[in-house]
C-alpha cells in the first residue's frame, strides 16, 4: 500500500493536518480499505506507547549511586548550605480537594475549623512517612552541632552563652509543641513542614553561634 | 545479601518534602525519591539508548539530580523535573556516542534488512524488543514523542532536526511496529 | 591633621588624651574594615575621598589603621595583649563599602550609597542607606535598616529586626523578636521568626515570592488592592481574619488554606503556629500604625512625667 496519503497518515492521526488536507483524507479514507486498516494500526501502536509499563532494573543500582553522593559518610554540616525555602513545598504542596463556590468573607475561627465538613484528601487517607524517618538526619547535624558548641561555649562570655541557651531553649519548645500537633496528626503537610522548618531554624542558630565562636581569639 | 527495600506510599506532598530534605544535604530521603523513581528512569534511559548502558546512565541521572538538587524551584513536580533531567543525560551521551547510527532512513521499513540484529528470524519479538530494534533516530522519536509525549517541536530542539524529520520519523517507527502489537 | 598612609604600612596612631583624631586620603573605590571589640562603630557619609576618625579610648589606648591594596583597615590597638574598648566615629566617602564587626559593639551608619556588612554579637545594629549587598548581624542587639536596596539580609535573635523604606530582595530573621517590614518595595521577601510577630507593609508584585512565619505570634500584612497572588494561609492554633473577601482557590487542608486573588501570580505564604494572621488594606494598616505611634508617645510622656520630681 502506497499511495500520496500513507506518509500523512501519521499527521492525521495526531490531529496535526490543516483543515483542507483532514477533510481531503477524510474522504479518502472512505473509499480505501488498506489506508482505514493502517490508521487503526497506527492508533494501536500510539496505545501501546502510551501503555508500556516501567519495569524494574535487574540489579538494585541504588548502592552504586550512594556511593558516588557519598551518602554514608560524614557531610561536613558547616560547608553545606541548607537550602530548605519553605514557599518551594507550599507551593508543591497544595492539597487535592477541590471547593466550589465564589468569593467569601473570611473569619476563620479554631472552633469553626474543627466542624467543618471532613473532606477526604489524598494527603490524609495515604500513609505518610513517618517523622522519625525524614527527621533523624536533621537530628544527628543538631546533635553534632550542639557538642561542637559545648566545646566552643568558653570562647563566648557568660551573657551570650545564656542568650543563646534561652533562644535554644525556645526553639526546642517551639519544637515539641510542633511534635504534640503532629503526632496527633500525622498526615498533616502544614505540620510536616512547620516541624522540619523549626528544626532547621535550630540548626541555623547552632551554625552561626559555632562560627561566631570558633572566629573568637 | 540484598538490601531491604525501603517500602513507602509516596503523596505528592512527602515527595516534596523529600525533595526539600535531600536539597538540604539528606541521603535517606533521597533514596526515597529514588525507590521512587527509579523504574521510570531506568526504563527511559533503556528505550532511548540501550539495555547494556541503561545501568550505568540511569545512576549518572540520580547523582546529577542529587547536584542539582538545590536548584529544583518545586513549580513542577518532582517526577516533571526528574524526568526532564533523565532526558538531558540520555541526549548529552548520544551525543558523545558520535555516529548516528542507520538515522534517518526514508521510505524503507526500518525493521527490513536488519538481520543482524535478530537472533532468528522465527523468534517472534514482542513489541519492546521491535522497539529496541528500531534505528536509532526513529526510536528516540518514538520514544520521546509517543512513549514521553514530547512535542515535536521540542523534539526537534532536542535532536538537532527539523520538525519535518522528526514526524517522518515518527511515522516510519509506528509502521514498522504495527506487526509487533499482539506480542 | 591629614595623613597619607602607604600601603602595607601599619600605623599606630598617637593618642592625645585619651582620643585621636586623623583623616586618611583613599584611592577611588576603596573600602573600610573596621573591627571593634568593645565600643561604638558610628559612620557618617560625605562626598571626599578622605576617610575622617575620630576614637576615643582612654588614655591607654590606641588605634591602628592601615591601607593595603583599597582596603583601609582601622581597629582598635591592643596592649597588653587585652583588647580595648574604643568608641569610633568615622566618616567616609558616600560609596565606600562597609565591613564592621565586634562583639561588644554597637553599629550606627548613616547616609551610606554603598554595600554594608555589620556584624556584633552584643550591640545593635542602625543602619540607615546601604546599596548593594547589605548584611547585618547581631546575637544579642536588635537591628534596624532605612533606605537601603539591594541583596538585603538582616537578623538578629535576641531582639527585634525592622526594615523601613527597603527596596530589593529581602530577608529578615529573628528567634525571640518581632520582624516589622515597613515600606518595602520588593519581590522577593522572607521574614521569619519564632517568638514574635510580623508585619509586612509593601508592594506584592506579580511573580514575586513572599514567605512570612512565625511560631508564637502574629502575623499582620498588608494586601494592596489590585494585588494579584496565590495566598497561603497555615495556622495550627490561630485565628486567619480578613478586611476583605477572600476567594478560595479551592484547595484546602486541615490547618492550611489557599485563596487566589486576581491571576494569582505572586505566592505569598503567612504562618504561624500559634498565633494570628491577619490580612488588611494598606490604608487600615498605616491607620493602625499611626495609633500606635501615638500610643507610644502618650506613654513616653507618661514616663518623663514620672521621672520629673
Amino acid at each position: 500500500m502506497n499511495d500520496q496519503w500513507t506518509d500523512r497518515l501519521s499527521e492525521y492521526v495526531d490531529g496535526e493536518l490543516a483543515n483542507g488536507e483532514r477533510v481531503a483524507l477524510e474522504a479518502h479514507l472512505a473509499t480505501c480499505a488498506p489506508c482505514r486498516g493502517a490508521v487503526a494500526e497506527l492508533r494501536q501502536v500510539v496505545a501501546r506507547a502510551r501503555s508500556l509499563e516501567d519495569r524494574a532494573p535487574q540489579t538494585d543500582l541504588w548502592s552504586g549511586v550512594a556511593k558516588r553522593i557519598g551518602a554514608g559518610q560524614v557531610v561536613d554540616i558547616r560547608s553545606r548550605r541548607f537550602s530548605f525555602n519553605v514557599p518551594q513545598l507550599i507551593a508543591a504542596c497544595i492539597a487535592l480537594v477541590l471547593l466550589s463556590g465564589g468569593g467569601t468573607w473570611v473569619a476563620l475561627h479554631k472552633t469553626s475549623v474543627a466542624t467543618d465538613t471532613t473532606f477526604t484528601s489524598q494527603a490524609d487517607s495515604t500513609k505518610w512517612v513517618p517523622v522519625a524517618v525524614w527527621s533523624g538526619r536533621t537530628d544527628a547535624a543538631i546533635a553534632d552541632l550542639q557538642e561542637a558548641l559545648r566545646r566552643n561555649e568558653s570562647r563566648l562570655d557568660t551573657s551570650t552563652v545564656r542568650v543563646v541557651r534561652e533562644n535554644l531553649a525556645l526553639i526546642d519548645r517551639a519544637i515539641a509543641q510542633a511534635r504534640t500537633a503532629l503526632a496527633a496528626d500525622s498526615g498533616n503537610a502544614y505540620l510536616n513542614l512547620h516541624l522540619a522548618d523549626t528544626m532547621r531554624r535550630k540548626l541555623e542558630l547552632l551554625r552561626r553561634v559555632n562560627a561566631i565562636a570558633s572566629a573568637q581569639s | 545479601m540484598p538490601r531491604q527495600v525501603l517500602e513507602v506510599t509516596l503523596t505528592a506532598d512527602s515527595v516534596a518534602a523529600d525533595a526539600a530534605l535531600a536539597a538540604s544535604g539528606d541521603a535517606s530521603a533521597f533514596e526515597r525519591l529514588y525507590r521512587a523513581h527509579v523504574n521510570r528512569v531506568h526504563s527511559l534511559v533503556r528505550r532511548m539508548l540501550d539495555a547494556d548502558e541503561a545501568d550505568d546512565l540511569t545512576q549518572d541521572v540520580f547523582v546529577r539530580a542529587w547536584d542539582k538538587l538545590s536548584t529544583f524551584r518545586g513549580e513542577s513536580a518532582f517526577g516533571t523535573w526528574l524526568h526532564r533531567l533523565a532526558v538531558n543525560v540520555v541526549l548529552a551521551r548520544r551525543k558523545t556516542l558520535g555516529v548516528e547510527r542507520g538515522r534517518f532512513h526514508s521510505g524503507e521499513d526500518p525493521l527490513e534488512g536488519v538481520s543482524g540484529r535478530r537472533e532468528t528470524p522465527e523468534i517472534s519479538m514482542d513489541f519492546e524488543e521491535a522497539l529496541a530494534n528500531l534505528p536509532d533516530g526513529a526510536r528516540q522519536v518514538f520514544v520521546l514523542h509517543d512513549v514521553e509525549g514530547y512535542r515535536h517541536e521540542e523534539i526537534a530542539q532536542m535532536l538537532g532536526v527539523v520538525p519535518g524529520t522528526s514526524k517522518s520519523q515518527l511515522h516510519h517507527a509506528r509502521m514498522a511496529l504495527r506487526r509487533y502489537l499482539d506480542r | 591633621m591629614l595623613t597619607t598612609i602607604a600601603a602595607a604600612v601599619l600605623a599606630t596612631l598617637a593618642p592625645m588624651q585619651g582620643e585621636t583624631d586623623t583623616t586618611i586620603a583613599v584611592p577611588a573605590g576603596a573600602s573600610l574594615s573596621v573591627n571593634n571589640f568593645g565600643g561604638a562603630i558610628v559612620i557618617h557619609t560625605w562626598t571626599q575621598n578622605r576617610v575622617k576618625v575620630h576614637a576615643e579610648h582612654g588614655s591607654r589606648g590606641s588605634i591602628e589603621a592601615s591601607l593595603v591594596g583599597t582596603t583601609l583597615t582601622i581597629k582598635a590597638g591592643s596592649r597588653h595583649g587585652s583588647p580595648s574598648v574604643v568608641d569610633f566615629d568615622i566618616t567616609v566617602p558616600v560609596e565606600m563599602a562597609l565591613n564592621l564587626s565586634g562583639t561588644y559593639t554597637e553599629i550606627e551608619v548613616n547616609g551610606s550609597k554603598a554595600a554594608i556588612t555589620a556584624e556584633t554579637v552584643d550591640g545593635s545594629i542602625d543602619v540607615r542607606g546601604g546599596s548593594g549587598n547589605v548584611i547585618l548581624n547581631s546575637i544579642q542587639g536588635s537591628v534596624t535598616l532605612a533606605d537601603a536596596t539591594g541583596r538585603i539580609e538582616v537578623n538578629s535573635i535576641n531582639e527585634s529586626v525592622e526594615l523601613s523604606n527597603v527596596s530589593g530582595q529581602i530577608k529578615a530573621e529573628t528567634t525571640n523578636g518581632d520582624v516589622t517590614l515597613w515600606g518595602i518595595k520588593s519581590s522577593s521577601v522572607e521574614a521569619t521568626t519564632i517568638n514574635g510577630d510580623v508585619e509586612y507593609e509593601g508592594t506584592v508584585t506579580d511573580a514575586g515570592t513572599y514567605t512570612f512565619n512565625s511560631h508564637n505570634g502574629d502575623i499582620q500584612i498588608s494586601i494592596p488592592e489590585g494585588a494579584n497572588m496565590t495566598l497561603t494561609v497555615a495556622t495550627a492554633n490561630g485565628d486567619i481574619d480578613a478586611s476583605f473577601p477572600l476567594p478560595f482557590r479551592g484547595t484546602r487542608e486541615k490547618h492550611r488554606y489557599t485563596f487566589k486573588l486576581g491571576t494569582g501570580s505572586a505566592r505569598m505564604e503567612a504562618e504561624s503556629f500559634q498565633g494570628d494572621i491577619e490580612l488588611r488594606r494598606p490604608a487600615e494598616m498605616r491607620e493602625h500604625q499611626r495609633e500606635k505611634e501615638k500610643e507610644k508617645e502618650k506613654d513616653k510622656d507618661h514616663e518623663m512625667e514620672q521621672e520629673e520630681p
